[in-house]
């Protein structure tokens, strides 16, 4: 209404207006209420879902939800006058919090992922949106900060990561393992095709000689056989049943590696010392006869398969059997201790031990450091690489050329 | 001065080694071969270490060389004989089951002069050790002074 000169009026006229300024008032009560009843319920709505926190323009805290107390652990006497340092994580650095203010300070909104630190000194993640209230001039007067609770899935994508991660190795690993065995194979395969061809000429040598013997007098002189059946046949079968004998292993030890993923595990305390005295036991014939001798300390116990265990340290043993320096007796030491609980066990011996740069092979599919001198498949180690992944363990070596190797097996501790 | 460069064949498999000679030999190729089980042998052989014979002086050679052995591989042979001042001049062929790209690159950086691949198809094989064969014949390749 337009304002007016009231001493100008009359009493009707006054009346009048003053009935038409009341109606105008209960209108404007009754919107007001209205709309603080709107925002009410919507703060309400806010409070139920989302972490609520107001502060004032420099940053102090003069209220906040349920919600927040509850996440933070703080009573909200604890946190009402304080600013945001109370919850920091020390995990974001600093230029995240200047860079921050800088954008609610010019009165913009601010979006991202918050890590805080609780009473209690436990973390949690949360999506947060900080929105400045701007007075008349245009400049924030306040900040509403609202947050939702997102540490449980930075846990999983954490872990989804490292599963991925894991993965990529796996599948590495199972592409050179392929690599690998496809090309040993095309090794006796070569010989194969090659003695069966020489195979061939030679009993075409011995059909031409016995063709021109049947065209002229009937008898095939013995100088036109002798290299054939003497030399190139005899020579040829040998090397084909070589190359088919070694196919044959290779193949063999493949399947028994694959199958290694999935044979049933028996997990359980193992008493490790108990273990270790019947693997020694049942090689005693093998450390007698090389007169070698194996001492075992008191090991910690670990968690595992203990058939699988045994066949590793057996394996272990026998390597260092096979490796041993001739010029003097071998010595294996075999101990154990726990660490951020593992249990880890050094399998020392006192052999040739083993150039750096050959020391990362040894773990790799059917590889042996010297096929001439030494029996086997080249596969114990890789063997035991995969059981123990699979029990949560791992193996390494630690050597130097000359002196001797240390074998590392590690097991969650009992 | 030997014109007739002595062939030497560095694999470690026995049968192959034979194949090899027994197509070289089918090839007409009459050089003396000689024959080194691993990658140790010939480099002592051309470096003049070790117990075993050593290499002529004034007297040509040409190594095939398979990739895979133990203890020393192929790769490492070739990096030594090209790293070195006088070696680095003797022709070097690759003998391999691999036809993988990066051994190929790798060998070619290295400064390999040829490759052949010991295919599962035997046929390819032999020809391409009769070619190399004739390759040999009508080769002449510099004598190189010992390291």
């Amino acid at each position: 209404m337009p304002p007016v000169e009231y001493s100008a009026l009359s009493k009707e006229e006054l009346l009048a207006r003053l009935e038409a300024i009341e109606r105008e008032r209960a209108g404007s009560e009754a919107e007001l209420l209205a709309a603080v009843k709107e925002l009410g319920d919507v703060k309400a709505a806010l409070d139920e879902h989302s972490i609520v926190a107001i502060t004032d323009a420099s940053g102090k805290i003069t209220d906040v939800n349920d919600k927040f107390c509850a996440i933070s652990k703080y009573a909200r006497e604890e946190l009402i006058g304080q600013d945001h340092r109370i919850i920091n994580s020390r995990h974001h650095p600093k230029e995240f919090f200047r860079d921050l203010w800088a954008t609610i300070g010019r009165g913009h909104v601010w979006h991202g992922e918050i890590k805080n630190r609780a009473k209690d000194g436990s973390h949690y993640w949360v999506a947060t949106t900080i929105y400045p209230f701007l007075n008349a001039a245009g400049k924030p007067r306040q900040y509403v900060a609202i947050r939702t609770d997102i540490t449980r899935r930075k846990e999983d994508e954490a872990e989804l990561q490292r599963f991925a991660a894991d993965l990529a190795e796996k599948n590495k690993e199972l592409e050179t393992i392929v690599y690998t065995v496809s090309h040993d194979l095309r090794s006796p395969l070569v010989n194969v095709q090659g003695f069966g061809k020489q195979l061939q000429r030679a009993c075409e040598k011995i059909h031409a000689a016995a063709l021109e013997a049947s065209a002229s007098n009937g008898l095939v002189p013995v100088a036109a056989l002798k290299q054939p059946v003497e030399e190139a046949i005899p020579q040829a079968l040998k090397f084909i049943n070589a190359g088919v004998t070694k196919m044959e292993m290779l193949l063999a030890g493949l399947l028994r590696y694959s199958r290694l993923g999935r044979v049933a595990l028996n997990i359980a305390p193992i008493d490790m010392n108990a273990l270790l005295a019947s693997v020694v036991a049942a090689m005693k014939f093998q450390l007698d006869e090389a007169r070698a001798e194996v001492r075992v300390d008191a090991l910690p116990g670990g968690v595992g398969d203990s058939v699988q265990i045994s066949q590793v340290f057996a394996n272990l043993i026998d390597n260092a059997l096979k490796y041993r320096e001739p010029s003097r007796l071998l010595r294996v030491t075999i101990d154990g201790r726990v660490k951020a609980g593992q249990a880890i066990y050094g399998v020392a011996d006192n052999g040739i031990g083993i150039l750096l740069e050959h020391q990362p092979k040894i773990f790799e599919i059917f590889h042996r450091l010297d096929p001439g001198a030494t029996t086997g498949e080249g596969l114990g180690l890789t063997i035991a690489q995969r059981m123990l992944e699979r029990q949560h363990g791992k193996i390494w070596v630690e050597s130097h050329e000359g002196s001797g190797s240390t074998f590392f097996v590690s097991l969650p501790a009992a | 001065m030997k014109n007739e460069p002595v062939i030497l064949i560095v694999e470690d498999d026995e049968g192959h080694a034979i194949l090899i000679r027994q197509n070289l030999e089918a090839a007409g190729l009459n050089n003396r071969i000689e024959h080194f089980r691993d990658g140790q042998a010939v480099l002592d052989f051309f470096f003049k270490r070790g117990p075993g014979p050593a290499s002529e002086p004034n007297q040509m050679y040409l190594v095939l060389l398979d990739i895979r052995m133990p203890k020393v591989d192929g790769i490492e042979v070739l990096r030594r004989l090209k790293g070195d001042p006088e070696l680095h001049k003797l022709p070097v062929i690759m003998l391999t089951t691999t036809d993988d790209i990066r051994e190929v690159e790798r060998c070619h950086q290295l400064g390999c002069n040829v490759y052949i691949q010991k295919p599962v198809d035997y046929e390819k094989f032999a020809e391409a050790i009769r070619r190399l064969g004739l390759f040999v014949m009508l080769l002449l390749v510099p004598p190189v002074k010992s390291a």
